[in-house]
């Protein structure tokens, strides 16, 4: 039997773990998996073997892109999640699937979602696998677990103490959970407190230690200094947002938390483009319209607290902590198909472009515990792949001008709108 | 970015506008926003003066109504599963798999669609999303779900009642949940639990449904394949007989003129169903070609086979009678995938109708069957501009329905995305 050998070749590939930039690259493929990387001179079939060879000429080999956090069912039109949730799970699964469509559609071939409504993102998967829709490779929280009036506690779980969290845990992952997101204090949802913890340390632990017992990861949502103080004294993996705030709103940077996070492996995940997309949408409107009073304020503060995030991420980054993308479309006014946005926001807050593609693909992966099979182009690994024009160690915004994506070893019909 | 005009000029080598002449050589069409502004030759319409016009030119194809299509099942695979497999998916799926399907019908040239019958919410679902702008499909008139009798036909979708009063309520209950129009099984079918020689509704309830449904002006139409359900479906005023298969009690095949003759009396549609019997010929014949058939399978197609030539036979009698009959494909249901609704239409037009009457049952009567040709299924002044643009002229060789070069949907073009995804809807007749 003819085994399915292809060759891509390319004036450069970028292996996603950080090392140098391989020129004149040629990466063989056998079905999904990768089998060498190396030089056009170097990489070949074996002998016999039927093989089909395709040549990028000028353009960059990297490894698919891994959003570590998104929103499948959102619609990134600044509605707020207390009103996307009062959508039908119908409606709200079909608008997963075109998220999804969008984000692989433009290179994003894995992506973790961090809270969805009741089964619509396990019903999504379904799908998939049904052949209904095409979707990233899915990392699915389900619902996060929450506080009662907690954050994102709307999606359909509220739990309390540690015997209630223990069976959450075991609910999700009786469902198709793949990792365990908590909201460790409040957020956008109104009944919920940003500035506060949500769960007690018990609880925390005894979803942390109930997710690591099934071989899960736990990752927390962070929108103050104390929930993440919390977090990882429960044996957090993945500490999202990482907001230096105390309890009654000043931004105090807390160069002993960061160096915890350091010390202990916890991936952080800064969630940066969403501010910034506001921003820019409210100086759009400055420009044509004009501000309401109301706008006015919130671009000023908005502008005030994204300037205090970029310097924490800056920070954090020099303390040793490591960073990981994850956009956080489509909540807020953030739409999916566009990743790419937070990674230039990473690069704005001050990494190399090689450091920002090392966030989203490498670190991605390890933060998402699947880099044993994604995140890097090496022997061995699920042929998750982009092309793209251009060089994005040299200018990041070529990440956007995507050539192919590649999902296990397959060539996405990115035209297929079916 | 290139200046979109107002309005758009479309011209092509001829139009046909469905309402009954011949086609226009030389057509042209003008569209203001989502309407038709004028219709006639090209040359003889434009814009107003100064007016921001795009024009959109078509040398050798066709301009036509886009397709309308009495009769199909979003939530369906036509993949050969039973009804009764496919209402154990998650409502959730069964929405996911509407909106593929309601894409690939539109992408294939059909702009409204009547739903025939999908499980509890998914279809009042798939168009709130589509008004929402999160998915796209065609023009959608829907049923919600169908009414049957306990174990009946489609029961399994989630509307069984019992008697006039239960019938009426659940008719109510539809139209209050979004119904434009109600949808009952009046015979069995291929549900497990139900008898499609025997009627399954009295005549007493099926009045009740539709004379509730007339009050609140929406149409009814009754799935029959024996004849006694069409006879009582007449007897309730019925709008529409579904497949009208005739066939008596025992299962012997007797065409009822006497039952045809008061279908045209009536002046009710006929919706024969034909190539979904097909494609279930053509999966055993492709079966037989490629691995051969079962003892059963053999005898399935035998059956297949005479029954195929007796509902094309009753067909040709309809039409040679001049009964309102229209194309309705019952796609995806059996083995017949939604985004070929052409092949119905093909069928009828072997059946007796010349290919222009074949593309009116597609396009004008149907609009007329459905209550919608206020709105579409001719090109003329003051329509939705839902138009499709074939390359091939249908009023000559039905078959150049296959070949849409371009869709467009209350006036836009509608992006059916690369050569691949345009094609892949394309179900061939040997698969």
């Amino acid at each position: 039997m003819g085994s399915d050998f292809k060759i891509l070749k390319a004036a450069r590939l970028i292996d996603g773990s950080g090392g140098p930039v391989q020129e004149r690259a040629a990466i063989l493929l056998e079905g999904d998996t990768i089998r060498q990387v190396g030089t056009e001179e170097t990489v070949a079939a074996p002998e016999g073997a039927s093989v089909e060879e395709v040549d990028y000429g000028d353009k960059t080999i990297l490894p698919g892109l891994i959003d570590s956090h998104v929103h499948l069912i959102g619609i990134g039109d600044g509605r707020a999640g207390d009103e996307l949730t009062t959508l039908d799970d119908e409606i709200l699964t079909l608008q997963a699937a075109r998220n999804a469509r969008a984000h692989l559609y433009s290179g994003v071939t894995t992506v973790r979602d961090c809270g969805a409504k009741n089964r619509t993102t396990f019903l999504l998967r379904n799908a998939v696998e049904m052949g209904i829709t095409p979707a990233p490779r899915l990392l699915l929280a389900g619902r996060p677990m929450a506080i009662v009036g907690g954050h994102l506690s709307y999606f359909g779980i509220q739990a309390t103490g540690p015997d209630e969290c223990r069976a959450g845990v075991r609910q999700l992952v009786k469902e198709g959970a793949d990792f365990i997101k908590i909201t460790a204090t409040g957020g956008s949802t109104r009944t919920s407190h940003a500035l506060r913890p949500s769960f007690n340390v018990d609880e925390l632990s005894a979803i942390c230690d109930e997710a690591h017992k099934f071989g899960i990861h736990a990752a927390a949502h962070c929108a103050s200094s104390q929930g993440m103080i919390n977090a990882l004294e429960a044996g957090i993996d993945t500490i999202i947002h990482g907001i230096h705030k105390e309890a009654d709103g000043t931004s105090t940077y807390r160069p002993e938390i960061s160096s915890r996070i350091a010390r202990t492996g916890v991936f952080l995940n800064a969630t940066l483009a969403g501010a910034r997309v506001r921003i820019e949408m409210l100086e759009d409107k400055m420009e044509s319209d004009g501000l309401t009073n109301q706008e006015d304020v919130q671009l000023d503060y908005m502008m005030a607290e994204y300037e205090t995030r970029l310097e924490h991420f800056l920070r954090m980054r020099e303390a040793g902590v490591v960073m990981v993308a994850g956009s956080d479309s489509a909540w807020g006014n953030y739409p999916m198909g566009d990743h790419q946005t937070e990674i230039e926001t990473h690069v704005i807050g001050g990494m190399a472009p090689m450091e920002a593609i090392v966030a989203t693909t490498m670190d991605a992966a390890r933060s998402c515990w699947i880099d044993d099979r994604v995140g890097t182009l090496e022997e061995g690994k699920l042929a998750d792949i982009l092309v793209v024009d251009g060089n994005p160690v040299d200018r990041i915004e070529d990440l956007r001008n995507i050539a192919d994506v590649y999902q296990s070893g397959e060539a996405v019909n990115r035209g297929d709108f079916v | 970015m290139p200046t979109v005009g107002e309005f758009k000029l479309i011209t092509a080598g001829r139009l046909i506008d469905a309402k009954g002449g011949p086609p226009i050589d030389n057509g042209a069409i003008l569209i203001h926003g989502s309407s038709i502004v004028a219709v006639g030759r090209s040359g003889e319409i434009s814009a107003p003066e100064g007016a921001d016009v795009q024009i959109l030119d078509y040398p050798g194809k066709t301009i036509m109504p886009g397709m309308v299509d009495c009769h199909t099942h979003h939530n369906g695979f036509g993949d050969g599963r039973a009804g009764d497999e496919l209402t154990l998916l998650d409502d959730e799926i069964l929405t996911l798999q509407s909106a593929r399907n309601a894409r690939s019908s539109l992408y294939s040239g059909v702009t409204s669609i009547r739903e025939n019958g999908p499980k509890n919410y998914t279809m009042f679902r798939l168009r709130d999303a589509i008004n929402q702008g999160i998915t796209i499909g065609p023009r959608m008139v829907l049923c919600g779900r169908p009414v049957a009798i306990i174990g009946g036909h489609m029961g399994y979708f989630g509307s069984e009642v019992t008697g006039p009063n239960e019938s009426r309520a659940m008719t109510r209950q539809l139209i209050k949940e979004g119904a434009d129009y109600i949808k009952v099984t009046a015979t069995g079918g291929t549900t497990r639990t139900s008898f499609p020689l025997k009627p399954s509704f009295t005549v007493e309830e099926l009045v009740a449904v539709t004379d509730e449904a007339h009050k609140f002006g929406k149409l009814t139409a009754t799935h029959c394949v024996s004849s006694q359900g069409i006879a009582n479906s007449l007897d309730a005023d019925v709008d529409m007989i579904i497949h009208c298969v005739y066939k008596d009690g025992d299962g012997t095949d007797t065409f009822r003129q006497d039952i045809a003759d008061r279908i045209g009396e009536k002046g009710v549609y006929v919706n024969p169903t034909l190539h979904v019997g097909r494609s279930g010929r053509w999966k055993l014949e492709h079966k037989k070609a490629a691995q051969g058939l079962t003892s059963e399978e053999t005898a399935t197609l035998e059956a297949t086979y005479r029954n195929n030539e007796v509902r094309m036979e009753d067909s040709r009698k309809m039409i040679e009678m001049g009964l309102k009959v229209i194309t309705g494909s019952d796609s995806s249901w059996g083995d017949y995938q939604l985004g070929n609704t052409v092949y119905e239409t093909e069928l009828l037009v072997e059946a007796g109708y010349t290919p222009m009457q074949g593309v009116h049952s597609v396009t004008s009567d149907a609009a007329k069957a459905l209550g919608l040709d206020d709105l579409v299924g001719t090109l003329e002044a003051g329509k939705e501009a839902d138009i499709i643009i074939v390359d091939g002229d249908p009023s000559q060789d039905i078959n150049a329905l296959w070949n849409v070069d371009e869709v467009f949907f209350a006036g836009e073009v509608v992006d059916r995305g690369s050569f691949d995804s345009k094609t892949t809807v394309r179900q061939p007749p040997a698969f």
